[in-house]
C-alpha cells in the first residue's frame, strides 16, 4: 500500500480519489497558513482546480519529496512555477473541434486499454474538452499523449528528479468510472496509479537489507 | 487603474481571465487566503467567481458585507452557503451540452434583458451557456433576473445592503478562462461594464509570459 496526501482548495476536487486496498488517501485543506508535512507520503496528488498559488508556496517542499523518490500527480493548469522541470501554458490558438490526442511514448504501458477516443471527444460529441493549453516538458521526459499539433498533453518525467512527475496539461484524471467511463480517463488513472504503486514498492524493496 | 477586485482561490482560470491583456488593466487578483477590508477597499467592486473558496468566504463575511455598505457592487457566480450569502443554492446536474443535442432548449428560459449585465447582449446564448444549480430561496428584497424552465432561480439582485449585491449560477469567468465557450467575451464584457464602468473591447487572448511564473501579483503576501 501506498500513502497519498491530496491537496483541496474548498471546491470538492479531491471525491474522486478513494482509498483502496492499494492506496490510502489523505487530505490536506489550504489555509492562509498552508505547510503540509509530506514526509509520511508517497503520491502528493494535486487534483483539478487546484490552488497554485499555495503550491508555489511549497516548491521546495516538493522538490525535496521528489528528490527523496516520491511521485506527484498533477492533472490541473499550473501557472505557479511549483512542478520541477516542466511547465503549463495555457493557449487558446487553436480551435477545440480540431483537438485530437495521440499516443507518443509510452514505456511503461500506461495507455494499455485506454480509448484516445474518449479524450477525443466527451459523451455528447464536443471535441476540446478535456485539457487547455499544453506542457513544455522538461528534457528527457516522457510524452505520453500529444495533440494535434504535435504539443505535450500528458507527461512522465523521471529524469528531472530521482522521482516521478506524472502532468496533464490540466485535463482532470481521476475514478471517473461512476459516470459509466470504463475505458478513458479512469483506465489511464488506474494505469498510473498501478505504476507508481509497483515503482514504490519496487523502490522499497531496494532498500530492505539483504 | 484597477477597479474589480477578482476573488482569487489559486484556480487557474480565475488567473487567466485577471491577467487576459484585455482585462488587468481592470481586475486585481485577491487571494482569498489575504482577503481583509484594507485589501479592498480602494476598488469599486468585486467578483467573486465559481470555484471559490466558501469555508474562506464564509470566515471573511464581514469584510464583504462592510464592502457592500460602502455602497459598492459584489457579483457572485456559480455555488454558494448560506454561511456567508442569505440565500440557498441547490446543485442541479450540469448541461453544457444543450446546444449540440437540443439547441432551442438552453436551460435558461426567462431573462430580464433590462438589466444592465444582459441589455446589451445580442443572442441569447450570450446570456446562457450552462448552469451549475439554481437557488431555492433569495433575500427577501432580491429582484429575479434569470429563471430556468422550471421556473427556478438562477439569477438575483438586491440592495438591502447599500451597494448592490447580484449573484447567479452562472460561471462566466472560469469558462471564460478556461477558454473552450469562445463567445463569453459578450458576458464578461458587459458584466465588467457595469461594475466598473469601462466595457473591455476585443478579443480574449491569452499572455504565455504569464505561465510559469515565480510570484502572482496580489497573492505576493501568500507566497513571501
Amino acid at each position: 500500500m501506498i500513502k497519498a496526501l491530496v491537496v483541496s482548495n474548498g471546491i470538492g476536487g479531491a471525491a474522486y480519489y478513494k482509498s483502496s486496498d492499494e492506496i490510502r488517501y489523505d487530505l490536506v485543506e489550504v489555509t492562509r497558513d498552508f505547510d503540509p508535512d509530506l514526509t509520511p507520503y508517497d503520491l502528493l496528488v494535486v487534483p483539478n482546480g487546484c490552488d497554485h498559488v499555495a503550491m508555489l508556496k511549497i516548491r521546495d517542499q516538493v522538490r525535496a519529496f521528489l528528490d527523496a523518490g516520491n511521485a506527484v500527480l498533477c492533472c490541473d493548469g499550473w501557472f505557479t512555477n511549483w512542478v520541477p522541470g516542466n511547465r503549463w501554458i495555457h493557449d487558446n490558438s487553436k480551435a477545440t473541434k480540431d483537438v485530437r490526442h495521440f499516443a507518443k511514448t509510452d514505456r511503461h504501458d500506461l495507455l494499455k486499454g485506454v480509448d484516445l477516443t474518449k479524450f477525443d471527444f466527451e459523451p455528447h460529441g464536443m471535441s476540446g474538452w478535456w485539457a487547455c493549453g499544453y506542457i513544455a516538458a522538461a528534457p528527457g521526459a516522457d510524452v505520453l499523449i500529444e495533440d494535434t499539433w504535435q504539443r505535450a498533453i500528458v507527461v512522465l518525467d523521471e529524469t528531472t528528479t530521482a522521482g516521478a512527475i506524472f502532468l496533464t496539461a490540466s485535463g482532470p484524471l481521476g475514478d471517473f468510472s461512476f459516470y459509466g467511463d470504463a475505458d478513458g480517463i479512469s483506465q489511464l488513472f488506474k494505469n498510473v496509479l498501478h505504476f507508481l504503486i509497483t515503482r514504490k514498492t519496487a523502490s522499497t524493496q531496494e532498500l530492505q537489507p539483504a | 487603474m484597477k477597479k474589480i477586485g477578482l476573488i482569487f482561490n489559486g484556480v487557474w482560470s480565475h488567473y487567466a481571465v485577471a491577467t487576459a491583456p484585455k482585462y488587468r488593466d481592470l481586475y486585481e487578483l485577491i487571494y482569498i487566503h489575504d482577503l481583509n477590508y484594507a485589501a479592498i477597499q480602494h476598488l469599486d467592486a468585486l467578483l467573486i467567481p465559481f470555484q471559490s473558496h466558501q469555508p474562506a468566504l464564509e470566515q471573511r463575511k464581514e469584510d464583504l458585507y462592510r464592502f457592500l455598505a460602502d455602497g459598492k457592487k459584489i457579483a457572485v457566480f456559480g455555488d454558494s452557503t448560506p454561511l456567508w450569502l442569505d440565500a440557498q443554492w441547490e446543485d442541479r446536474p450540469v448541461n453544457n451540452y444543450w446546444w449540440v443535442t437540443d439547441p432551442n432548449s438552453p436551460p435558461i428560459s426567462e431573462t430580464d434583458y433590462t438589466h444592465p449585465v444582459y441589455a446589451g447582449l445580442a443572442k441569447p446564448r450570450y446570456a446562457c451557456w450552462h448552469i451549475h444549480g439554481v437557488y431555492t430561496r433569495t433575500p427577501d428584497r432580491a429582484a429575479i433576473i434569470q429563471r430556468n424552465d422550471a421556473g427556478e432561480i438562477i439569477t438575483w439582485q438586491t440592495e438591502q445592503y447599500g451597494g448592490v449585491l447580484f449573484a447567479s449560477t452562472l460561471d462566466p469567468i472560469v469558462e471564460h478562462g478556461v477558454q473552450q465557450i469562445r463567445h463569453l467575451d459578450n458576458y464578461v464584457d458587459s458584466l465588467t461594464a457595469w461594475l466598473c464602468g469601462t466595457k473591455p473591447e476585443g478579443r480574449f487572448a491569452l499572455d504565455p509570459e504569464c505561465y510559469g511564473v515565480d510570484s502572482v501579483a496580489g497573492a505576493e503576501m501568500a507566497t513571501a
